[in-house]
């Protein structure tokens, strides 16, 4: 299995956030995880990402243990994730962000060579190479338009696809998308959902949570339903939308 | 460009301005503006307000001295070592900082609690530093220079050239540091150190290569600035001398490399040039202070800058 | 050599009731403004002279000099904050280097005023009590106890008054507060000139004591502020114990080793606190 979860459990202050949960994701999958709001969706991609520790349970990527590693580390080897509200370097441009993010790339290719391009900046095409994929993360995100605009002028819409294209730079294997259709315009959904199934026909495994459930649907191959930080039900999107225990969850939220 | 031309005018000056008082401010402009120069790699590329830099710069000065009378080094050995010296200490005192996430004010303050513990230390080491009263420096290092052998570096003319070449020399290292990927992670760090840390930039490695590479600039400085000057005294690891690179980078712009050199040429001539008694000199060097951060943030480059680009529209 | 540290713990106690009062400004403005005023020992250096200055040149009364000092020093406070700190709520850095120019601006002014001669006050209440054959006297005692009166009130206020709660919530949650009714301007505002007066309040007391010189701020800001954080910035009365704590370190400290080092153990109390126990000795308290 490429990515596994067991046993993870995430408590605040007496407050369980993710409980007990286990799942696995195999390579080229695409798995949906939904549930309502402060169902503890953010809080396993935070686990998972290495920006939480959690309390208890055991991250599993590539036979590794990977829990409590730091989130440099865990993007380095492959796991990226994105931000739910897009987290961006306000005052730099579109460009200039892709540049940042394609750190690992550079580090990747040339390890610790990478060094001697402080003194000669054509080491290895390391420039050359970092743009061009810059340019073509740009082309695919639909984000040309924007290169050379500052990311504080951007539209929300643009600001989510840059998240994306930030974490494409990072050439991840798993990545990991916090509702990355949340507050956008069907186009823009339907750009996005393009941009995602380029990504799993290149190879990339990828884990997206979203609190409503149509855009998954459509998209993954395996859902998984949390409630309460637990797991409900997993299997084809069609069989947990009809699942009895996630029809109560959400009608759970509507009344409450 | 415009850096090329401003190095080769000032390379040029001493054939048209002979004033050896003229020349001499510029001396201490151009080691202090190197100062000014590498502190801004900590501060206003990597966002991190470091108060650690009078004690790189004075702690080197101590140490240049010191290798050059107990081991009997030469000057260019000495700051070597001195170096050497400044950088292990910076990678002490960056990793306790950067390792327990000190940020923002609690950085300031941890990094100026251990300057001025480096401060007490030379104050008060009296068999080794003579205290209060600091060291005269009578020797003046060694430098070939082609056609004349090893001479000694004398005199304001032979100062002016080779302070201008090591604030040059800092200003080149500079410029392809930020221009490169580490500076693209100094940016992340500065602007997002989280997303930067998501995006897998090692967050602590970067910020103690900013803090390591803008100490030892300074350790270059202080061994250069204590034997232009002629002595060495415990003030060299002040308070005062962190917060008078502050005030220079702040002055000069914080946005652009040689930016601090335009601070530090003001705040260093500014007082030679209107004849002010100490105490009019520091509310003087105060209202710049303030008038900078309330009316010109950005500093004197960045609100030229600003004008320039306005203008062109 | 046991009266020698008692007489320390005494003397410490004293200067570390000083830091504390200053270390309550740093403390209030930090939580309302989010900036270190480091020029609130510029302040007290004010509250210092305005006390010797209007007993000794213009004849008042000492009681009354106090309240006129801080009266002025407050209403400096208020021209500070009006022309200066009003623009760098929330902005640390800039807050930090505003008020570092406004102590070069101070200091120079004092030293042109007043001179670099210390000056010294007459003795304003003469007179020592014996306590268990130790020497202590009156003057510092009545200090000791205003300043404590003081900052047990701005507790109190704090905790039990209606403008207390507003700015502990406005502490907590700036944007709730707001909506709230909190009148943020003039409680940001207020807290500064606050603070102010509270230095000013420790400077004129200060200068019944010792000897005065337009530099003595510099010390006591960064012993308020190592104080400040050693209890946990936002702690009223941890800054109070803070300032005792480190006072009564540096008095004692001093018997045993060199006293060339006394400036030294905050500062390595400073370090060991942020690294270990970066929200303070008295986390979790108001």
């Amino acid at each position: 299995m490429l990515f596994e979860v067991a046993n993870l459990t995430k408590r605040f202050d007496g407050l369980t956030a993710v409980a007990d949960l286990s799942f696995s994701i195999a390579h080229g999958e695409i798995v949906g995880v939904f549930g309502p709001n402060g169902s503890g969706k953010t809080t396993l991609l935070s686990l998972i990402a290495g920006m939480l520790v959690p309390t208890a349970g055991r991250i599993v990527w590539k036979d590794r243990e990977i829990q409590g590693a730091k989130p440099h580390d865990i993007a380095a080897a492959g796991v990226v994730k994105t931000f739910q509200n897009p987290q961006l370097f306000a005052e730099l441009s579109v460009f200039e962000h892709l540049m940042i993010a394609g750190h690992l790339m550079l580090k990747r290719r040339l390890g610790w060579r990478r060094a001697a391009t402080l003194f000669n900046p054509d080491t290895g095409h390391a420039g050359a190479d970092l743009e061009k994929r810059a340019t073509d993360v740009l082309r695919l995100c639909r984000l040309e338009a924007a290169r050379d605009q500052a990311a504080a002028g951007l539209s929300y819409g643009e600001e989510k696809m840059l998240g994306v294209a930030m974490a494409l730079m990072c050439e991840p294997e798993l990545l990991l998308l916090d509702e990355p259709a949340s507050g956008l315009g069907q186009p823009e959904i339907e750009n996005l959902e393009a941009v995602l199934r380029d990504l799993r026909s290149h190879g990339t495994t990828l884990c997206v949570i979203d609190h409503k459930v149509g855009f998954l649907g459509k998209l993954a191959d395996r859902a998984i339903s949390l409630h309460h930080g637990a797991k409900i039900a997993e299997g084809t999107p069609a069989q947990v939308l009809n699942d009895p225990r996630v029809i109560a969850a959400y009608l759970g939220q509507h009344h409450a | 460009m415009r850096l090329v031309l401003a190095a080769a005018a000032f390379a040029l000056l001493p054939l048209v301005v002979k004033s050896d008082f003229i020349l001499t401010i510029l001396v201490f402009s151009f080691l202090l503006g190197m100062l000014a120069v590498g502190f801004n790699l900590i501060f206003g590329y990597t966002g991190q307000l470091s108060m650690f830099h009078a004690a790189a710069f004075g702690i080197s000065a101590y140490a240049t001295y010191l290798s050059m009378t107990h081991w009997g080094t030469s000057f260019w050995t000495g700051m070597l070592i001195a170096s050497a010296l400044v950088l292990a200490l910076s990678v002490i005192v960056g990793t306790i900082c950067f390792r327990f996430r000190l940020k923002e004010f609690y950085f300031a303050v941890v990094t100026l609690a251990f300057s001025e513990m480096a401060r007490l230390v030379v104050l008060n080491w009296n068999g080794v530093t003579n205290g209060t009263l600091g060291i005269i420096l009578q020797e003046k290092p060694n430098i070939w220079l082609p056609g004349q052998g090893l001479v000694k570096l004398e005199g304001t003319l032979m100062w002016y050239y080779v302070s201008l070449v090591a604030l040059a020399l800092t200003v080149i290292v500079c410029l392809r540091l930020v221009n490169s990927w580490m500076g693209r992670c100094f940016a992340a760090i500065r602007l997002n150190d989280e997303l930067g840390d998501t995006l897998g930039i090692n967050v602590f490695r970067y910020k103690l290569a900013a803090f390591v590479v803008g100490n030892i600039i300074a350790a270059i400085t202080g061994g250069l600035y204590a034997f232009y000057l002629g002595s060495i005294e415990p003030g060299f690891l002040s308070i005062d001398q962190s917060l008078a690179i502050v005030a220079m980078v702040l002055l000069g712009g914080r946005g652009a490399v040689a930016a601090p050199v335009i601070g530090a040429l003001v705040l260093t001539a500014l007082p030679h040039m209107i004849h002010l008694g100490a105490e009019l000199r520091s509310i003087v060097y105060g209202a710049i202070l303030i008038l900078t951060i309330l009316l010109m943030p950005q500093g004197i480059y960045g609100t030229l800058a600003l004008l320039g680009r306005r203008r062109a529209v | 050599m046991g009266q020698l540290i008692v007489g320390q713990l005494l003397n410490g106690a004293i200067v570390g009731t000083l830091y504390g009062i200053i270390a309550l400004g740093v403390t209030l403005t930090f939580g309302i403004t989010g900036i270190v005023n480091f020029a609130l020992g510029a302040f007290m250096m004010l509250g210092c002279y305005m006390a010797w200055y209007l007993t000794d040149g213009v004849g008042m009364p000492y009681p009354v000099a106090v309240v006129g000092a801080v009266a002025i020093t407050s209403l400096a406070g208020l021209v500070a904050d009006q022309t200066l700190f009003r623009f760098t709520r929330n902005n640390l850095v800039n807050g930090l280097l505003v008020s570092i120019g406004l102590i070069a601006v101070m200091e120079g002014a004092a030293l042109l005023i007043w001179t670099s001669t210390p000056k010294n006050m007459e003795y304003v209440w003469p007179g020592v009590f014996m306590v268990a054959g130790l020497v202590v006297p009156k003057m510092k005692l009545l200090v000791v106890a205003l300043l404590l009166a003081v900052i047990l009130a701005t507790y109190a206020a704090l905790t039990r008054t209606w403008i207390g709660r507003a700015a502990y919530a406005y502490a907590q949650n700036p944007e709730a507060a707001e909506l709230m009714g909190v009148r943020t301007k003039l409680l940001q505002s207020g807290v500064v000139v606050y603070s102010t007066g509270l230095a000013g309040l420790g400077g004129a007391l200060y200068a019944s004591l010792y000897s005065i010189d337009p530099t003595l701020g510099a010390v006591y800001i960064l012993k308020a502020v190592e104080a400040a954080i050693l209890a946990g910035i936002g702690s009223v009365m941890g800054s109070l114990f803070g300032g005792v704590l480190l006072g009564v370190t540096e008095g004692v400290g001093s018997i045993y080793l060199p006293i060339a080092f006394r400036d030294a153990y905050g500062l390595v109390f400073l370090v060991a606190i942020l690294l270990f126990k970066p929200a303070g000795l008295f986390a979790g308290r108001k």
